[in-house]
């Protein structure tokens, strides 16, 4: 019961103030929607591929063949600039607003049905990932056009075989048709690639990985540690202010003060992920509820887990500061380290051996087994475990660190 | 006699900061040891050539691809496969050949594998067949993105060569038929290895040089580029130095309430000090510690990372930007706490949030949706930020007078009601 009492305490502390109640409701929610639509390319653009300019200076038809295959491709799209923004395109790719600019130069058309076709000026900044990715759909637009132009010119000289030209501007027309029947056809190419993700989930998808599979549960973890700012403090403030020395003078036990914060830090926390946890699921879309057990299982290893964090937090930190800024560094080091903010895949070999050894990779791994992969109970039942086994050090260390005076 | 209290103050407050291993930790090494964690993330241990570590896909490949006699036992399926296990590939693909679909799939189900590629029966029949087509099952962790990715691009790539032949002989059938000619199934053929020999040869040019067609320019910009890594590890770093100098200055300005709290202030007043002279002095240290740390940070992560700061005029137009709306910035958040647990509570929650809306922890991504664009230079921070992207990209003093001023008169005017509000409630 004086445990009860004491997380009352810590909670009704934390929480009367409303302004602190809010950070914990509405930081937490506004993040998770800036990440959500980071993560998915959003901000109110419907079409999430990659924006590269188009400057045309070459007199030819109104849908050039090489505009028609950049709009075809799923990495990029094109947005045709008019002459005053043509002149800005350098600075909008420096300033990361379009990926790439593609500029035609006069006699680009005509120049296709010689041996050296006049080049095309790309501006890109390659060393940035969205560079590349503009690049490498560029290349294959230019290589699909110039396979076109092969076609076409095969095609005039199997007719030239049977029929023959009769001169060399009806071979241009007979080449000019061929090769917009080529670039349509290359628009649905016969051979093709189908993605299939491996996930359980009803209705296997073909769609592409969820920005919001990644925001929502890694925000939920960065916020768990973050909001031991708040849960931390009050067992600083509690022994700075002299009122744990004044509480053992009570009956209460030393093990029962520990356990009366934990116990509240442990239900601020576990309420903060229910309530991001149904902020995902309704907001978001981020399907939870198909294995709601195994969902509520990962939130309790990780709120046990931050709960021993946070005891030892307390028990290090000297002043209110110490707890913000060791709060903040956990965060960043767990968060960064375990694959929350960004997925581990893109990250070094070594690096990707250290994040497995974080307790945040495995409540993100936990998360995702039923949220992305589709799986099960079974599925999470490592990852809770790993979790739950982190957290008794951290806790024993933090009891062992304890000051009471 | 004024100015030499204020700097008495400064002095004093500096000393105790210097003296506190706990906020030099904070100052200098916890922005380099974020900066360097992520710099760490992207680079691996042993990416020497300052690029980026791509990650090892592990890939199974199935080919259930039959070869006809019909066709010279050619098959296009044992083309890919060898194409896939080739040595140039092997520090991107760990291939593996499965034996059944079955088997392929379970392995990327259980996390073994990252792809499964499924190469389909009829792969090559499809190839000498007028008309034919084929798809190729590429089956992935739904987790994963860069690795699916590169065996997408590959394999994209070596079918293109197929669709192009497809093509060649279907434009023809076309073309032909419409003139009222016929093309017979081995002028199509034949058409569509002309067009396969062409396309090897295209991409034996294309791997072994340039694109003929395209010439590439980077974007302008005054300074030489570094390299992919460290262009990545100057954004990341400046965004974690912009969030740094304002929690220093808003921990520096916090003195004030702590001050308060332990009584010292009150005792300060009974000496002939006017309190302008306290703020400013306050001010005074604050401005140096933020204006020392941005210098320590700057000059560290230059020699740790290889950032190419940018031309030193401009680095110190940005740099005493940051500095003085940080500094500002500090005193106004800081005259709204009442104790010290709330300076701490707001230190946290509002320098993160600010960060975040201004674009410090999003620096390293490439192109940001324009909402966020406009939503970051509402923030000081987002100024900021703006200011130091130019400088990295090598700008003139010129190209960031317009951030830089926008910077100075928000620290000005945040100072000036912060300074307002603890004059109000100090008298």
């Amino acid at each position: 019961m004086r445990i009860i009492d004491l997380a009352w305490k810590d909670l009704s502390q934390i929480l009367r103030d409303r302004k602190v109640a809010a950070l914990l409701v509405l930081m937490p929610i506004g993040f998770t929607i800036f990440f959500s639509m980071l993560f998915g390319g959003g901000g109110g653009e419907a079409d999430p591929r990659l924006p590269i300019g188009w400057v045309d200076h070459d007199v030819g038809s109104a849908q050039p063949p090489l505009l028609q295959l950049l709009e075809s491709s799923d990495a990029v799209r094109p947005v045709v600039l008019d002459d005053q923004e043509a002149q800005t395109a350098a600075e909008q790719v420096r300033d990361g607003k379009l990926a790439a600019v593609v500029t035609v130069p006069a006699g680009f058309a005509r120049s296709l049905w010689v041996e050296r076709p006049v080049t095309l000026q790309v501006i890109v900044d390659e060393n940035s990932a969205a560079g590349q990715t503009a690049r490498n759909a560029i290349d294959v637009a230019v290589a699909r056009l110039i396979g076109a132009v092969e076609s076409a010119r095969l095609s005039a000289e199997a007719f030239e075989a049977q029929a023959g030209f009769a001169d060399d501007a009806a071979r241009q027309a007979y080449q000019e048709e061929a090769l917009g029947l080529a670039v349509d056809a290359w628009q649905d190419p016969p051979f093709t690639l189908a993605v299939e993700q491996a996930t359980a989930a009803a209705g296997k998808g073909q769609e592409g990985f969820d920005g919001n599979a990644q925001a929502s549960p890694g925000l939920l973890v960065q916020f768990a540690i973050w909001s031991l700012i708040m849960s931390g403090s009050t067992v600083v403030v509690e022994r700075t202010s002299g009122a744990m020395q004044r509480l053992l003078t009570t009956p209460i036990q030393r093990w029962q003060i520990v356990a009366g914060h934990a116990l509240g830090i442990f239900l601020l926390t576990f309420a903060q992920e229910l309530l991001l946890l149904a902020f995902g699921q309704f907001a978001l879309g981020v399907d939870y509820l198909r294995q709601p057990l195994a969902v509520l299982l990962v939130a309790l290893g990780l709120a046990l887990w931050v709960v021993s964090l946070g005891m030892l937090i307390g028990a290090l930190a000297k002043t209110d500061n110490h707890v913000t800024v060791y709060s903040l560094l956990a965060m960043f080091l767990f968060t960064g380290l375990g694959g929350a903010w960004f997925p581990l895949e893109g990250t070094g070999a070594a690096f990707q051996a250290i994040g497995r050894l974080t307790p945040t990779y495995w409540a993100m791994r936990g998360f995702q087994n039923v949220i992305v992969r589709g799986l099960g109970l079974n599925s999470v039942l490592l990852p809770v475990g790993i979790l739950v086994a982190y957290a008794v050090p951290f806790f024993a260390l933090a009891v062992w660190r304890f000051r009471f005076e | 006699m004024n100015l030499r209290r204020s700097v008495d103050v400064a002095l004093k407050d500096l000393m105790r900061y210097t003296r506190s291993l706990f906020v030099l930790g904070m100052m200098f090494a916890a922005p380099l040891m974020i900066a360097g964690l992520i710099y760490f993330a992207f680079s691996g241990l042993g990416g020497g050539d300052g690029g980026f570590q791509l990650p090892v896909t592990r890939l199974q490949v199935v080919n259930l691809d039959q070869p006809s006699a019909q066709y010279g036992g050619f098959s296009a399926g044992q083309v890919l496969v060898e194409f896939l296990q080739t040595e140039q590939l092997a520090d991107l693909l760990e291939t593996t050949v499965a034996e059944d679909e079955a088997s392929a799939r379970a392995a990327v189900e259980g996390q073994e594998a990252d792809v499964a590629v499924i190469i389909p029966a009829a792969l090559s029949a499809s190839a000498f067949t007028a008309g034919g087509g084929a798809r190729i099952t590429l089956y992935q962790d739904p987790t994963l993105t860069i690795g699916p990715a590169i065996v997408k691009a590959l394999i994209a790539n070596f079918l293109d060569g197929f669709s192009g032949s497809q093509i060649t002989a279907g434009v023809t059938a076309e073309m032909l038929a419409e003139r009222g000619l016929q093309a017979d199934s081995n002028t199509t053929q034949a058409m569509a290895a002309q067009y396969a020999d062409w396309a090897q040869q295209m991409g034996q040019e294309r791997a072994s040089g340039p694109q003929p067609w395209l010439e590439v320019q980077a974007p302008p910009r005054s300074a030489a580029p570094t390299n992919q890594l460290a262009d990545l590890a100057g954004k990341i770093m400046a965004g974690q130095l912009i969030f740094f100098s304002f929690y220093t200055a808003a921990a520096s300005a916090q003195s004030i309430i702590t001050e308060e709290e332990q009584k010292t202030l009150a005792r300060l007043f009974t000496t002939p000090t006017p309190r302008t002279a306290i703020l400013a002095g306050k001010f005074i240290a604050t401005f140096v510690m933020v204006l020392g740390q941005a210098v320590v940070l700057a000059v560290a992560s230059a020699l740790l990372f290889r950032i190419r700061w940018g031309q030193p005029t401009t680095v110190a137009l940005v740099t005493l930007g940051l500095v003085a709306v940080s500094t500002g910035f500090g005193l106004f958040l800081m005259s709204f706490a009442k104790t010290s647990q709330q300076a701490g509570l707001m230190m946290g929650a509002v320098l993160t949030v600010l960060g975040m809306a201004g674009g410090l922890f999003s620096a390293g991504m490439d192109v940001m949706p324009r909402a966020f664009e406009t939503v970051a230079l509402l923030t000081p921070h987002g100024w900021v930020m703006r200011g130091w992207k130019l400088s990295l990209g090598g700008a003139g003093p010129g190209q960031v007078l317009l951030p830089v001023a926008v910077v100075l008169v928000m620290g000005i005017v945040f100072f000036a009601l912060g300074a307002l509000s603890f004059r109000r409630r100090l008298a």
